[in-house]
Parts: C-alpha cells; structure tokens; sequence
C-alpha cells in the first residue's frame, strides 16, 4: 500500500470512529429520555422569538449593501497579510506602499459614508 | 507531490463552472459558475507555484481573489438593477434589443 | 520538504525596487486625478458638480505631458519589476491614443450628461479609472499585470455601459456586457495558468523564450487558445461578438463610442503584447485561429450591418467589422512580415479611434435635435446642417478607406502586411479583405446617401446648435482623422517608433 493511501487509511478510520461515536450517544439517549411530543417543540428555532412568515422570505436590502462591503474589504486583507509577515523586511518601504494601499481602501469607506450608505435607517 | 490531482480537480471545476455558464438561465447561478472558473484557476495557480518553488503563481492567485470580489460586487449590483426594473432575474427575457 | 521550507527562512535582505518615477508619471497623474475626481464629488455642492468634468479633461491632458516628455527624452525602453511592466516608444504611442480618445470621450460625454439627469461624479471617476486601466495595458509585460489592467479597464466600463438605472435597456446592456466579459476573463485566465504551469514564468518574455515552434506542449498550445479566446471577447471577433450590438446600443451614447473605441483598442493592445513577446514562435498555433476569426469577423460584421436600420446599431456591426481588419494582420505575426504587421495594427488603430469617435460625435450632434436613431433621421441633413454633413461623410468615407482620408492609409498597411507575408493564408485573407471593403460601401454610402439626397424627413430644417465642448470633438477627430491621410510622413514614423 502506498503511503499516500496508508494516510488516508488513517483519516477514513478516524472519520468513522468519529461518527460511531456520535450515534452510539444518540442511540444512548434515545433509549433513556422520556418522549413527549407537542408543537411547540417542533417549531424552527429564531433566537427564542416566535418565528414570523415562511423560510423564503425576503431580507433587507440594505444587507446586500452592508455584505457587498464587507465582501470587498475583507477579500482586501489577502494583501495585508502576506505583507504583515514581512514587515520588518520591508521596513520603511513596504510601510510606504501599505499606507498607499490602505488610503486607496479608505478612499472607497470615504466614498461609502458620503453615500450615507453607513447609516442604519 | 499531487501535482496531477490538482490538475485533474482544477480541470473538473473548469468543466462543471463553463457548464453552468452555459446552461443555466439565473443570473446568480450563472456568476457562481463563473466563481467555480476563477476558483479552478487558483487551484491550477497553486500547484503549479508548488511545482516550480516559485512564489509568481500565488501573487496571481492572490489578485484573482481579490479581483473575483470586486467582480460579483459589480454583477450583483446589477442583478439587482434587473431586479428592481423586471422583478426577475432570469437571462432568458433579457431581450429588449433585437437584429 | 522540511529541510527546504527551513532553508528558505534564511532570506536574502530586502531591497526596495528600483522605480522610474518619470516613466510611471502618466499612470500616477492619472492616479491622482481620478482620487481628485472622486472626492470633488462628494464633498461639492450639487450646483459646482461642472468642474468634475473640466478637471477630468485637464487630468487627461496633464497625463499627456510625461508622455511627452517621455517621448523626447529617447528611445531607451525603461523595464520595471522584473520586467513586468516596460515603457517603451511602442507602449507610449499607444498610452497617447488612449489618452486623447479618453479626452475626446470627456468631451462628448459633457453636454450629454448635464442635458440627461445623471449622477456625474462616478461617471468621470469610472470613464478615468478605465482609462487608467488601458494607459497600464500598454505597458504590461506580465501575465498577472495583463490581467490587473484587463479588469481595471474592464469593471468601471461594465458599470458604465449600465448607467442608465432606470432604462432596461441600459441594464439589458450592462448585464451582457458584464456576463461575457467576466466569462472571457475567467476562461483567459485558466489559459494564462495553463501558460504558467508549462513554462514557469508569468513574465511575457520569460514564457517566450520557453515556447518553441514545433516543441510545444499540449499544455501550452491550450494555453495560448483560451488566451486568444478570452481577448476575443474583449475585441468582440466573431465568434464571441454576440454581446456587442445589444451593449453598444443599450449604452449611453459617449459610452458606446468609448467601448467601441478605446475598450477595443485596450483588447487589440494585450493581444499585442501577448503574441509578440509571449508567442513569436507560436505562429503554428495561433495564426490560423486568428485569421480565420478575422474572416469571419469582417464578413459577418458588415452583413448584418446591412441589415440594420438603427444608426448606432449598424456600427455597431460596423465596428465589429472593422475589428476583423485590424485582427487580420496579426493573423500573420510572427512570419517574415512580422514588423509591417505590428505597424499596420497600431496605426489602424490610431485612425479607427480618430474616425469612428468623429462619427459619434456627429451622431450624438445629430440626435439633439432629432431625438432620433434611426438611419431615416439623417435625411437631407447637409441642407441644414452643411458642417455636419461633410464630417459625417468625411468619416464615413475614411471608414470605407476612401482616399485620402486615414482610413486609407489603415487598410493599405493592413493589406501589405498580409500580401507580404508570401503565405497562402495571406493571400486568402486580403481576398476576403477585398470584398468586404466593397461590402462595406453598401450601407456606408446608404448613409452618406440620406445625408446628401434624402429630403428633410419631417421639414424641420433649423440648424444644429452644437456645444462647444462637441465642436472641439469634432474638430479634434476631423483633424486627425485627415491629417494621418493627407501627411504620410506621421505614419511612416510610426514605423520606426513601433517594436518590440
């Protein structure tokens, strides 16, 4: 057997025991627990609210606005992190082009603000 | 090294993102294929940047990242443009011009 | 696996990179005035918001300067980053077309946006961010800066092409711009990886002097092919120019001649830098591709321009057509009459962006006053208009490649650049070349006839009164659009300006 199909050996044993495990306390507490059913408990579970409407419903658009932002600004810090790494390399330098870059970034949360895209309404 | 598996895997998502790009009608659905076409790419990036030791191919895989966000904001935008003029988001009706 | 990744721990000190801060000025003026741009936006009264496009036009000449004085300062190619990103006299003749294309697009756009109630601020801040996209795209010799500039030129344009929010026609044009757009940029891409797993280099150079006729692997012969497809799209060749007509004349009007000039130009430029410094010995792969994308593409062009009767629309299939001619002498790059074909490309479209944004000048000038597109609205539109009427045929006829207008002088160094190349491909191509300059006089000169036999369609034969900021445009492209006819010698100068 190859070592590559030895490892996965290693994962496909560790992933079953892993789900063995799991029901065997299932089963366990299956058998012990008393069972009363009513249709309260069958409820979708909303942070303890009582849950309004169907599962489909629409959601605010002014998530969107706020995901987008995040979205963009977060997919931004793939630059930041090579670059924190390495910041005493690049001392004065790569301080330089990170100010650059994030100026640039802040730039696009100046214009976001002004838009009152950041204000809860 | 599994140089050939990431091809192969690479390669799979090629074909299911260009599938869906040709097939499907919901202009979501139809920018996570074109997602599956980038994430192919990177994976290609990737391996190859393992194979040769050569720090190039992730730099690009980095941009691709970063480029494929400011892409599906810019088509989400507009999906929601379509939205609210037609209230639907369907690429089939979308035939205002003809010839 | 170990012992390498504790190796490369101990690393060689860091050395900033060596930048040329004269050759970047373009880009970095640019830069600046795009962020001048952007916050003169949201921090000006609603009643001041005309200044945006005056600093746009004064932001877009200013970056006219370094070239300028790149241009005098000698012929010396200044490489950066490894060779990543290289000045050079063929990078900065392209820079300047982009730039005064972009200027006389500013023009255009200014009356056309404070007439229609649009937001102006982004407009100039996208229009300057494309353009900044494509002064880069001259300059890319990289696989990863290629595809930076391709979406930095790309994203603003696809917003702009739906500026209109509230016309579904306008969103219509966006979305399938956007659509096929990104789908041609993730398909380019995947061949760019393919290209980086062959050779191991993302610099153009690098991967050129990898790839050798006869020797290449299937790797990179796919490679180059999706490549080559992904920039197809951008440069609407048949057959991946579907999403053209619709965009175009969905789009605002400045927008349209932007997309059909400098967008398409921006795409022929990458293919430039791609095939001449990535591919010159891949000639067996791409030649017969391109060329016959270039038959195709000028003949399916110019028939369905025939059919239309939308002005916009028709060149729009005009435009098309137009891109299987400059697409024709790259089908012979790479052979013996390599250097005739690179001139021939770029001084076509140095005079397709003169022309062609002349003749939308005209058409936006027109439809003031009759709110109309269609090919019927321009009758008899020499009587009233006389100016007008000569520029437009004026264009027209360089787009025909009457002499002794620019576009003459376009399509001869296009057709020598094929016929010199000795192959049967060739030959072929100026064949097919041939008659679809003939085809093409089919509904240029429908057009040249409404303007000097048709009569007035509705009787109203009060003049044209045409802001200034549209005359300067005029004149501008009227200009040049007979000064690289009439002057042989600019052209014979790009000659020896243009390798690489």
């Amino acid at each position: 057997m190859s070592q590559l199909l030895r490892s996965y050996l290693t994962v496909a044993m560790f992933g079953a025991i892993g789900v063995l495990l799991a029901a065997l306390l299932l089963a366990i507490s299956a058998l012990v627990r008393p069972n009363r059913p009513n249709a309260d408990k069958s409820k979708v579970y909303e942070s303890g609210v009582d849950p309004i409407g169907d599962g489909w419903s629409q959601s605010q658009i002014r998530y969107y606005v706020f995901a987008l932002l995040f979205v963009i600004f977060d997919v931004e810090t793939v630059f930041i992190f090579p670059w924190a790494t390495q910041l005493e390399r690049y001392a004065g330098f790569g301080l330089l082009e990170m100010g650059i870059f994030v100026f640039v970034l802040l730039l696009g949360l100046v214009y976001a603000w002004r838009k009152g895209v950041l204000r809860w309404v | 090294m599994l140089i050939s598996e990431f091809l192969l895997l690479g390669a799979v998502l090629f074909c299911i993102g260009v599938y869906g790009v040709i097939v499907r009608k919901n202009a979501v659905l139809v920018l996570m294929s074109i997602e599956l076409i980038l994430n192919s790419v990177n994976i290609n990036l990737l391996a190859f940047s393992l194979k040769y030791n050569d720090i190039s191919g992730q730099t690009f895989a980095l941009y691709i990242i970063a480029v494929a966000a400011a892409e599906v904001g810019v088509g989400l935008a507009l999906v929601l443009l379509i939205y609210r003029n037609k209230r639907n988001i369907s690429l089939d009706e979308l035939s205002e011009m003809k010839g | 696996m170990l012992s390498t990744l504790l190796a490369s721990d101990v690393v060689a000190p860091f050395s900033s990179p060596k930048i040329d801060y004269h050759a970047l000025a373009p880009e970095l003026v640019l830069a600046g005035v795009i962020v001048a741009v952007l916050l003169a936006d949201l921090f000006l009264e609603e009643s001041k918001k005309w200044v945006l496009s005056t600093i746009a036009g004064f932001g877009l000449l200013a970056a006219f300067i370094p070239i300028v004085t790149l241009a005098v300062s000698g012929h010396r190619a200044r490489s950066m980053f490894g060779g990543a990103y290289v000045v050079d006299t063929y990078s900065l003749l392209v820079k300047g077309i982009f730039l005064l294309a972009g200027y006389v697009v500013v023009l255009l756009s200014q009356n056309y946006l404070e007439e229609g109630d649009y937001y102006q601020g982004e407009y100039y801040f996208l229009l300057l961010s494309s353009i900044l996209g494509m002064v880069m795209m001259g300059s890319s010799r990289d696989l990863v800066t290629i595809f930076v500039s391709l979406e930095f030129l790309s994203i603003p344009a696809y917003m702009l092409a739906a500026w209109r929010k509230r016309d579904l026609k306008s969103n219509e044009a966006g979305t399938k711009y956007y659509l096929l757009g990104v789908f041609a940029s993730a398909v380019m891409l995947y061949g760019m990886s393919l290209l980086y797993g062959d050779t191991g280099t993302t610099i153009l150079k690098g991967i050129g002097a990898k790839l050798q006729n006869g020797s290449m692997s299937p790797v990179a012969v796919l490679g180059i092919v999706f490549v080559i497809i992904g920039f197809a799209f951008k440069v609407s060749a048949v057959p991946f120019h579907n999403w053209a007509p619709d965009t175009y004349q969905g789009a605002p009007t400045p927008i349209t001649a932007f997309l059909s000039v400098a967008s398409k130009a921006a795409g022929f430029v990458a293919l430039i830098n791609l095939i001449y410094v990535a591919f010159p010995h891949g000639g067996d792969v791409f030649q017969p591709m391109i060329g016959v994308m270039a038959a195709s593409t000028m003949t399916l062009g110019n028939v369905m321009a025939l059919r239309q009767t939308n002005i916009v629309r028709m060149l729009a299939y005009s435009s098309i057509s137009q891109g299987g001619f400059i697409l024709m002498p790259l089908a012979v790059a790479g052979g013996k009459s390599s250097g005739n074909a690179l001139t021939a490309i770029v001084t076509y479209l140095a005079v397709y962006a003169a022309t062609n944004l002349g003749l939308f000048a005209v058409i936006i000038a027109v439809s003031r006053k009759t709110r109309s597109g269609e090919v019927s609205s321009w009758g008899g539109l020499f009587s009233y208009a006389p100016l007008l009427g000569v520029l437009a045929t004026a264009f027209l006829a360089s787009l025909a490649g009457i002499p002794p207008l620019g576009g003459w002088v376009a399509k001869f160094g296009a057709f020598r650049a094929v016929i010199t190349s000795g192959t049967n491909w060739g030959y072929a191509l100026a064949i097919v070349g041939a008659v679809n300059s003939v085809i093409a006089f089919g509904y240029y000169g429908s057009l040249m006839r409404e303007i000097w036999m048709k009569p007035v369609p509705d009787g109203d034969t009060a003049p044209i009164r045409t802001p200034s900021s549209l005359n300067a445009a005029l004149m501008i492209c009227g200009g040049a659009t007979l000064a690289l006819g009439v002057v042989p010698g600019i052209i014979l100068r790009f000659s020896d300006i243009i390798k690489l």
